[in-house]
């Protein structure tokens, strides 16, 4: 019996793991390989300087690996997860045209009896879009095998003690906290909070993973819909300002017993209010140039 | 007591009455004019047309409706929509919509108006709006009064988070529903008021027009129940809460199961589930208050705590039960999505490549809502000063919508009446602390002049009318109060009295402060007001069936190439041609060329969308069969390289890709699409399976010819792009628009001598066939 | 002697079918140069007498042309100058292949030659060998040059005639493609192979053998005379040489007092070509529920629907249409995407020409066609298609009552009469409870 071997070949980089190390050791280490002397070619650097450094993803590489290693001999014999570090090589990664790392290819069976039905052998690509984590991976992989790969996340212990410590901590100071929880200005703040931090586009950053400030250093994302992190913290505090100035002159002015004193908080605060009313709407100006 | 300002003293309590209904009904109308005059802008731009997309289908379902009756509608199925699959299109649409015009299109004619029924359906959303206005004002009456009401009438009539959805021919579903969704919570709240079956009926009957018009009723579903949990939970339960409930609950439900589309869902998916959670519960609470009315308290401790415990977990378990057995439908995706935000991308692409329902950043709100969206959290701080039953609904609201809208553009909608509610709350507060002529008694000694410039006699009453003189004691003041405390009915004593429930002094000294801050918050209104009409104006009144741009010389040039496409369909093509394009354009085909079509904007078949997406993304070999397969005759494609038109389908094709790869992912597949920098290019660099896609193709189809040996400029992508242009061999193109914004390819029949199209093709141009070997039917014996 | 008898009976023969006419038209171009014309007039003058109207034009003439104003001139063409490399500018493969597409039908003979023609046959999936290499055979043993094959006709083929002698053939031999649309009408003998003769190379076909495999250029497999029928419904026959149509071998014997079978043979095959046999049409079809006779729009799921299809045989002797029923291997589908049904459609006995299948609609809503997909080689293919929609029933088209929710009408029932006893009882009961409170008063 012939069985067609099918290659799962994993591509990456000795250089990855250094990386994650701070700068420094990652000099000495190099520096040792070279007798003293960093060599770098032009692929090294590349690679080293690639933008789509993603160091982290071996172990999850691994993980998937190992849970192959655990399902049926028969199953387990037809499939192989294999690597290639760079330093080992090169001259594949040349003739893949390989320019960043990691890379996994799935080199399906070209002959016998598991040759996708498609008919396609030649190596496909995994798609990095879905992030590196061994879930997708596996979950991918898995379309390749006859048998789904038997991975699960390993169970996170660590999380599952601190929820657990955070609920017995909070039962126990919930006793002693009972009167501020069951304040409704406790309540009002935070149903504020929460409303403005939403309303300044909170979800819009975390949705889309936009960074805290631009590449360029510049905190205000170019385009009406678009923002960055720092934005939401800027624009909440204006609406948090602006809305504190207007309870201001509603709810603590009123009730001053003094005229004069009066008369300075409520000029302070419709100054306040004037002000950082321009301020947000020149804001809005910067975003959206053909505003009124 | 002094004021900051004289008072007409000559007033009789009935006449200050009248003339403050009189003002309230004459600023309503106002404000209904407004609110239906700001959104004409559309049709005075443009002309009396159907916007966008869906209310494409829309109209085009209520012409059946209008045409055939009520029946025949119900029963529509509609074979070109889906082709070849079909739509029962009475089963799967909210019919709200279009019964309500039918209602008004016969009305209209049964008292001979003879109006057409388009232009009902262009009229509809202003005309509803108006009546939004109004519910949102009798909702705000609800929260603290009529002036509150005015305002936030006013606000809701102009505010563009509105707008968007509700501008002439704008005949969408949220036409209808915001004024639903305020006058079913304006009845609810007023049920709980008074714990009123009949009210809780109302907002029960209210509740299913909301049901049979829009998806959205969800949002009410879910959102009575909570303020019902959370008032329970507060301790707050009461017989009226359980009256209004219950009332409420039942009728709604079981009304909403009359819709067919809706059918069995209120008590089989999860999405209905809290309705029908707190129903229990509070049946539950109810019994306990019953039994607690008859028992000893300490045997009803027990008796509560065994009881509550023991019902709570057997419920939770039925409900796990029901959920693992596949009794109750998990949550459905689209609604799941709200809560993990990166599961619509992840498993359900189609979801997630609707542009409304992309995630909001800041400068949306702020264009939408303007100065409320920071007025609003001090509404609500205010509602938490007082804390009524229906504060508490308010807030809730705003808590849940504020999210709602930050996570999908398109919830703005919801929560633009919350925003107005609490922002007009707010608003209100101020003008009445900075209106209100009282001024408090300056408890030093040192009293400003104030008490000397303090003018007019807040006590005259009706009774006892006196002469406005310009120096009046404070004796004589609080002689005045005292009798006013009597007969509360005068003016001033109407506006004290809202002062008196604290016990602190409370008021503004002075004139100019008064002043200067109504003069502000006049300014704001005034800026807020010129910014809805402008942002009306300019960004939300545009058909983007017509679109428009501005000439050199300033004056406005329309772009009419959808229309100029869809009618050279109508009048050139036989009538069962079936036309492909992408999903988004299935509508505005079916509508204005009246042609069968492969997908519509009714996203429910993930595969046939894929299958699309698939020939789209392949190249002409792959795709030829699927076309042949779905007898396509036609192709529509949206390029806007020409003119710069960046909604094209080249800038969706990702898109496409993506739901194709979800389908098939061994034959189409994302990365390929892109350079091997990773970046999405039309021009040299474009990848080879970019290249070869029939969406390229067609795209680009002969735009190079267009330069005349220049360099093509892509003026979307600003990529220049290839000198040599793709050819087609399995495709003719049959049309292009004026600005090359649509562009139609019919599909080529096979050849009739039984060639691949290609060879075919190169056949008709004269080119040399390369010879073929020939098959060979006699194999070598080993 | 015994030649021009049989001649003279070939003759009288052609005269009872006079006025047989093409079911497509009558009017034939034949394409040939003017001094060989005569070669084939006994089998132009038998078209001629059978009333096709025969226009005559030189290959390089530029008058009358096929194709004027986008329209054929023509019914059928005949190109007999198969040897010339140059033709009048409107008579290339590619307008000979738009002529197919409007419906005129083609005889073209090909020759050893390398001509445009030899072109075109590659796009009808024929392969021609090399230039210069005619078909050869030795056997029988006979007179006269290796070139010159005595061809026995397929004793049954559903364009000949039955029974005809072998037919003279000299030219060259082609073999086929998979293309379905072939029909293959004569075939090379099983001892003949294509070599060179004068002119021709040897080592060209060597190459060619070598590419396309050992014994390409041999045997059976090779067609001589190949009819093609496009999906359009238009005809077109491939002839190895122009000679099988010639005088000449009209009146070779093939042995001792056996005339060869070449006119009738040249007849058969321009009597299929000019669509004169093997015509059918669909006249109509029908479809409607089982005991009705209107013609629905929509149907609902589940609904019995007959479907029927009257078919006709065009018959050449009395230039009509005549009801056939002698279809026997008819199938509809009933088709959205893929088949949802696919059934025979038989012959009703007692009507003639029509077919008829009844079905019950799948349990699936959408736009369905009913499908008659009808290829047979030689015949004209039969296709229609009718699309209608089968709807779910109507909100009134469900069953009222069903026996199977008893329980819910138990439920809604026991809940009412509860409700009204509930309610008589507290209305009863109300003074008496009034009368309780007093008595506790008191």
């Amino acid at each position: 019996m012939r069985y067609s071997k099918s290659l799962l070949a994993l591509l990456y980089l000795p250089i990855c793991l250094i990386a994650a190390q701070d700068p420094h050791q990652q000099l000495v280490e190099l520096a040792k390989a070279g007798n003293g002397v960093i060599k770098l070619d032009s692929k090294t650097f590349d690679l080293l300087t690639s933008p789509k450094r993603t160091w982290e993803f071996e172990p999850s590489w691994n993980a998937v690996g190992e849970a192959w290693a655990t399902v049926p001999k028969e199953h387990r014999d037809n499939h192989f997860f294999a690597t290639l570090d760079f330093d080992n090589g090169q001259t594949t990664f040349q003739k893949l045209g390989l320019q960043s790392a990691p890379v996994v290819y799935v080199y399906p069976a070209a002959q016998g009896p598991l040759v996708p039905a498609s008919g396609k052998v030649s190596p496909l690509k995994y798609d990095f879009s879905n992030g590196f984590d061994a879930g997708p991976l596996a979950e991918s992989l898995s379309k390749h095998t006859p048998i789904p790969i038997p991975y699960r996340d390993p169970i996170n212990w660590a999380r599952y003690f601190t929820i657990a410590t955070g609920v017995l901590g909070l039962l126990v100071t919930l006793r002693f906290i009972s009167p501020i929880i069951q304040s409704r200005w406790t309540w009002a703040l935070v149903t504020v909070a929460v409303s403005l931090v939403m309303t300044s586009g909170y979800m819009f950053t975390r949705i889309r993973g936009s960074p805290f400030i631009g590449n360029d250093g510049n905190w205000v994302a170019a385009g009406f819909q678009n923002q960055f992190g720092q934005e939401v913290s800027v624009v909440a505090g204006i609406y948090g300002l602006l809305t504190m100035s207007f309870l201001m002159l509603v709810m603590v002015v009123p009730y001053q017993t003094s005229p004069a004193r009066q008369r300075l908080q409520i000029y302070l605060w419709s100054g306040v209010f004037v002000i950082v009313y321009s301020v947000l709407v020149s804001l809005f100006r910067v975003k959206n140039r053909g505003a009124s | 007591m002094p004021t900051a300002y004289p008072l007409p003293t000559n007033l009789s309590p009935a006449t200050v009455a009248n003339t403050a209904s009189l003002i309230r009904i004459v600023a309503l109308a106002l404000i209904s004019g407004a609110a239906i005059a700001s959104r004409l802008f559309a049709v005075i731009n443009f002309e009396s047309i159907i916007h966008e997309f869906d209310p494409w289908f829309n109209y085009r379902a209520t012409r059946v409706l209008a045409s055939k009756g009520f029946y025949e509608f119900w029963n529509w199925f509609d074979p070109t929509a889906w082709y070849p699959l079909g739509r029962v299109v009475g089963g799967t649409l909210y019919p709200g919509l279009m019964a309500t015009s039918g209602v008004i299109y016969n009305l209209l004619h049964a008292i001979n108006l003879p109006v057409d029924i388009r232009n009902i359906c262009v009229l509809l959303a202003p005309g509803f709006s108006a009546l939004t206005a109004w519910a949102t004002y009798m909702f705000t009456k609800e929260m603290k009064d009529a002036s509150a009401g005015l305002l936030a009438a006013a606000f809701i009539g102009i505010v563009p988070g509105y707008i968007s959805r509700s501008v002439a021919g704008s005949y969408d579903n949220e036409a209808i529903a915001i004024f639903l969704l305020m006058i079913t919570f304006y009845c609810w709240i007023k049920a709980l008021k008074q714990g009123s079956a009949l009210f809780g009926t109302v907002a029960a009957v209210f509740y299913f027009y909301m049901v049979a018009a829009w998806g959205g009723y969800a949002f009410i579903t879910n959102m009575i129940p909570l303020h019902a949990l959370v008032l329970i939970l507060m301790g707050r339960f009461s017989s009226r809460l359980y009256v209004a409930y219950s009332s409420w609950y039942a009728i709604g439900t079981l009304a909403s199961m009359q819709v067919p589309f809706v059918g069995f869902q209120p008590v089989k998916t999860s999405e209905h589930m809290a309705a029908l959670g707190v129903f229990g519960l509070l049946q539950i609470v109810a019994f306990a208050q019953l039994v607690r009315s008859h028992v000893s308290s300490h045997q009803f401790q027990k008796l509560l705590a065994t009881g509550v415990i023991s019902i709570g977990i057997l419920g939770a378990m039925a409900f796990v039960l029901l959920t693992y057995k596949g009794w109750i439908a998990p949550w459905t995706g689209r609604f799941y999505s709200l809560w993990d935000t990166g599961y619509a991308k992840k498993y359900i692409p189609i979801i997630a490549s609707v542009s409304e329902h992309q995630p909001t950043a800041w400068p949306s709100f702020f264009m939408d809502l303007q100065f409320l969206v920071f007025l609003f959290p001090a509404g609500v701080i205010l509602c938490f000063r007082e804390l009524r039953d229906e504060h508490l609904f308010v807030i809730i609201y705003a808590v849940v919508a504020s999210y709602f809208a930050g996570v999908m553009v398109r919830l703005m909608l919801t929560l633009t009446p919350v925003v107005c509610v609490a922002s007009a709350v707010a608003l209100s507060t101020l003008l009445d602390t900075f209106v209100d002529p009282t001024e408090p008694e300056v408890v030093d000694d040192t009293r400003s002049e104030s008490g000397a410039s303090t003018i007019s006699a807040p006590g005259t009453n009706g009774a006892a009318p006196s002469p406005t003189t310009p120096a009046t004691t404070s004796k004589k003041a609080k002689k005045a109060a005292a009798a006013a405390a009597e007969h509360p009915t005068t003016l001033s004593d109407i506006l004290a009295s809202s002062s008196t429930k604290t016990a602190k002094p409370k008021g503004i000294y002075g004139l100019d402060t008064r002043i200067m801050v109504v003069l502000n918050t006049i300014c704001m209104l005034a800026f807020f007001v010129s910014h809805c009409t402008w942002v009306t104006s300019s960004a939300y009144s545009s058909p983007s069936v017509v679109l428009a741009s501005s000439n050199p010389d300033g004056s406005q040039h329309i772009i009419d190439d959808f229309r100029e496409a869809y009618y050279w369909l109508r009048q050139n093509t036989p009538e069962d041609a079936v036309v492909m394009s992408w999903w988004d354009y299935g509508y505005q085909i079916a509508g204005m060329a009246d042609r069968p079509t492969l997908v519509d904007n009714n996203t429910w078949n993930n595969t046939h969308i894929a299958t699309v997406g698939k020939a789209m993304s392949s190249s002409e070999e792959v795709a030829y069969p699927i076309l042949r397969k779905h007898d396509v005759s036609y192709i529509l494609v949206i390029f806007g390289g020409l003119i710069g038109y960046s909604g094209d389908d080249i800038n969706k094709f990702l898109w496409m890709v993506r739901i194709a790869q979800g389908v098939w992912p061994d034959e189409v597949q994302e990365p390929s699409f892109f350079t091997p920098q990773g970046e999405y290019k039309v021009d040299d660099n474009a990848s080879p399976a970019m290249r070869n896609s029939l969406m390229y193709k067609m795209s680009y189809y002969r735009f190079v010819d267009l330069f005349g040996g220049a360099q093509a400029m892509d003026r979307v992508r600003q990529q220049q792009v290839p000198k040599v242009g793709p050819t087609l061999d399995y495709l003719d193109e049959a049309f292009t628009s004026e600005n090359w914004i649509v562009r139609i390819y019919e599909v080529k029949k096979e050849d009739s001598l039984g060639r691949d199209l290609k060879s075919a093709n190169a056949f008709a141009q004269g080119k040399k066939r390369k010879r073929s070997k020939p098959t060979t039917r006699r194999r070598a014996i080993l | 002697m015994v030649y021009l008898r049989s001649l003279l009976f070939l003759i009288a023969g052609f005269a009872t079918g006079l006025n047989a006419k093409s079911s497509t038209g009558d009017s034939v171009l034949v394409i040939v140069e003017p001094k060989q014309q005569d070669n084939y007039s006994l089998f132009l003058n038998g078209l001629k007498k059978q009333g096709y109207d025969l226009t005559f034009r030189a290959p390089k003439a530029e008058a009358p042309v096929v194709i004027e104003y986008d329209d054929p001139t023509f019914a059928h063409v005949i190109l007999l100058a198969s040897e010339n490399k140059v033709f009048a500018k409107d008579i290339t493969p590619q307008s000979l292949v738009e002529l197919l597409g409007k419906k005129t039908n083609l005889i073209i003979a090909l020759s050893p030659k390398q001509t445009p023609l030899s072109s075109l046959a590659a796009e009808f999936s024929l392969t021609l060998p090399p230039p210069g290499t005619p078909l050869i055979s030795y056997f029988p043993k006979r007179e006269g040059p290796p070139s010159v094959i005595p061809v026995s006709v397929p004793a049954t083929h559903s364009i000949l005639s039955e029974n005809l002698h072998p037919v003279w053939f000299s030219g060259v031999p082609h073999s086929l493609g998979n293309n379905p649309l072939l029909v293959p009408i004569l075939r090379a003998p099983a001892e003949s192979f294509a070599a060179e003769t004068d002119g021709g190379s040897p080592d060209a076909l060597v190459d060619a053998a070598e590419r396309g495999g050992e014994g390409l250029w041999a045997g059976s497999q090779l067609g001589l005379v190949t009819g093609f029928q496009t999906l359009d419904g238009s005809r077109v026959t491939w002839v190895g040489g122009a000679a099988i149509f010639s005088d000449e071998y009209a009146t070779k014997e093939v042995s001792k007092g056996v005339p060869s079978g070449n006119l009738q043979f040249a007849r058969d095959v321009a009597k299929w070509t000019f669509q004169e046999s093997n015509v059918l049409r669909i006249d109509r079809t029908t479809h409607n529920l089982v005991n009705s006779t209107k013609s629905l729009e929509q149907y609902t799921t589940n609904d019995q629907i007959v479907y029927s299809a009257y078919i006709s045989k065009y018959d050449s002797k009395t230039s009509t249409w005549a009801p056939y029923s002698g279809i026997k291997d008819l199938q509809l589908e009933f088709t959205m995407l893929d088949p949802h049904i696919r059934t025979a459609l038989l012959p009703v006995p007692g009507v003639p020409g029509k077919y008829s299948a009844a079905f019950r609609a799948p349990d699936r809503h959408g736009v369905f066609k009913f499908l008659i997909n009808y290829k047979r080689k030689g015949l004209t293919s039969l296709q229609s298609s009718t699309t209608v929609a089968v709807v779910p029933p109507r909100h009134d088209g469900y069953p009222r009552f069903l026996s199977a929710a008893w329980p819910y009408y138990t439920g809604a029932i026991s809940t009412s009469v509860a409700f009204f006893l509930f309610s008589a009882m507290w209305l009863a009961g109300d003074s008496h409870e009034k009368r309780a409170k007093g008595h506790k008063a008191e």
